[in-house]
């Protein structure tokens, strides 16, 4: 059952921030942060999910495209999707894109 | 312009930089160059001048980072301090500071010792962290033109681990016919959505112990040598200039070798730490080496070189000049 965080984390738009930059490699995606220098290796699936959230209007946008590239259920998708944005999240890797008010 | 430099100093190329001398300093491996060779190159200045070293750095000295400390046993070896507007301060105790402007331009140099022997530190760390702040790419390789039309006629990159033998194999493939690019330091670039490497000074280090292995009948067909810092340097004949890139050999010691193979899946990580410079951290520079990397994977043209404990450098030489045509 999804508690409020994640349901919040779904409806939530993503997107890299100015200071991170990634290049696909044939067996997994190097993102670099430019403010710390640091490397951070995702594996090839990982990356894929990186640039489906990079152009999904919401976290739950992406969710139908990868279910069918990967033919797996949408819910197995799902809380991958989630997990990876808590981790891209905690190590400013990725960001929230604030909605603008009506 | 020319006629300045020519005033100035003595002209040089190394490592994609077009190098005005100061003619007061003797640096070894960095022969005169005609104008045409200068030509696109962005310059950089090395000047003997303790004087304004100094005044420039004690303007800064107090909010200086350290970017880079290398020590030899308990011994500090060498340290790179940053701080703006000066630059890059390179120390080798006992031997000179060298202060590379912030964008690579000028070097100021002041010897902490008589004799030349401190101008190793010129070509050695001064010029590759001069190359990198001047927008190239330098891998920890030594490289030399790949022989007999093999790897397209392009540049053959060998890297590794300290000790893994990238001077020793570069040396045995120069005994057999192969030009030297450069040794230690590659100065890589990507123009035109092609890679180049860049040749660096004309020498040529050998390990005591590889030193030691060769007759010397050896040591002649590689070109004049003396003992510098406990390491053999020969002025070598190089292939100077640029040269498309050939190929990338990870070079590591392995029971299993001898053993060549192309990797299929390049691990960016492995590439990455093939870097000369672990100095310049700005986005510009992270982002460039990263994008480097990307290209050198994309060319499939990145190998292992595994090496048998009991394979020398001259056996590996034949087996590679055996090998490389069919790659």
């Amino acid at each position: 059952m999804a508690t409020d965080a994640t349901t919040e984390l779904l409806a939530a738009r993503m997107r890299l921030p100015q200071h991170v930059v990634h290049r696909s490699f044939v067996a997994e995606t190097v993102v670099l942060n430019l403010n710390t220098g640091q490397y951070h290796g995702l594996n090839k699936t990982a990356g894929r999910m990186l640039e489906a959230l990079d152009g999904a209007p919401t976290v739950a946008a992406a969710v139908p495209e990868l279910a069918r590239e990967y033919g797996v259920e949408a819910a197995n998708v799902e809380s991958d999707l989630i997990a990876l944005c808590q981790g891209l999240l905690e190590r400013g890797l990725i960001e929230i894109v604030e909605s603008e008010p009506a | 312009m020319a006629a300045t430099l020519a005033r100035a100093g003595i002209r040089s190329v190394a490592l994609g930089l077009a190098l005005e001398l100061d003619p007061a300093i003797d640096v070894p491996g960095l022969p005169p160059a005609e104008a045409a060779a200068l030509a696109g190159l962005p310059l950089t200045r090395v000047r003997l001048d303790a004087g304004e070293l100094r005044r420039r750095w004690r303007a800064v000295e107090h909010g200086a980072e350290r970017a880079r400390e290398l020590r030899d046993g308990d011994e500090v070896a060498l340290t790179v301090d940053l701080a703006d507007p000066a630059g890059y301060l390179l120390h080798a105790p006992g031997f000179a500071r060298i202060l590379v402007a912030p964008d690579g331009g000028e070097l100021l140099c002041e010897p902490e010792r008589e004799g030349s022997e401190w101008t190793t530190l010129v070509f050695a760390q001064a010029l590759p962290l001069a190359a990198t702040l001047r927008g190239l790419e330098v891998l920890h390789a030594s490289a030399v033109a790949a022989p007999g039309g093999a790897l397209g006629g392009g540049a053959a990159l060998f890297t590794g681990p300290q000790g893994a033998g990238k001077s020793s194999l570069a040396a045995a493939l120069v005994r057999r016919g192969a030009r030297l690019l450069a040794d230690d330091t590659v100065a890589m670039q990507s123009r035109g959505g092609d890679l180049l490497a860049h040749s660096g000074a004309a020498l040529l280090q050998l390990s005591a112990g590889e030193h030691e292995r060769l007759r010397c009948s050896e040591h002649a067909e590689l070109g004049p040598g003396a003992n510098v810092l406990g390491k053999h340097r020969f002025a070598v004949d190089l292939r100077a200039g640029t040269a498309p890139f050939g190929g990338l050999f990870l070079l590591e010691r392995s029971p299993d070798g001898p053993a060549l193979e192309r990797i299929e899946q390049v691990d960016p990580f492995a590439l990455l730490a093939t870097t000369f410079n672990l100095s310049v951290r700005t986005p510009e520079r992270l982002t460039r080496h990263l994008d480097l990397v990307a290209a050198l994977a994309a060319t499939r043209r990145v190998f292992r070189v595994r090496i048998h404990p009991g394979t020398d450098a001259t056996q590996l030489a034949d087996i590679l000049l055996e090998r490389l045509p069919e790659l």
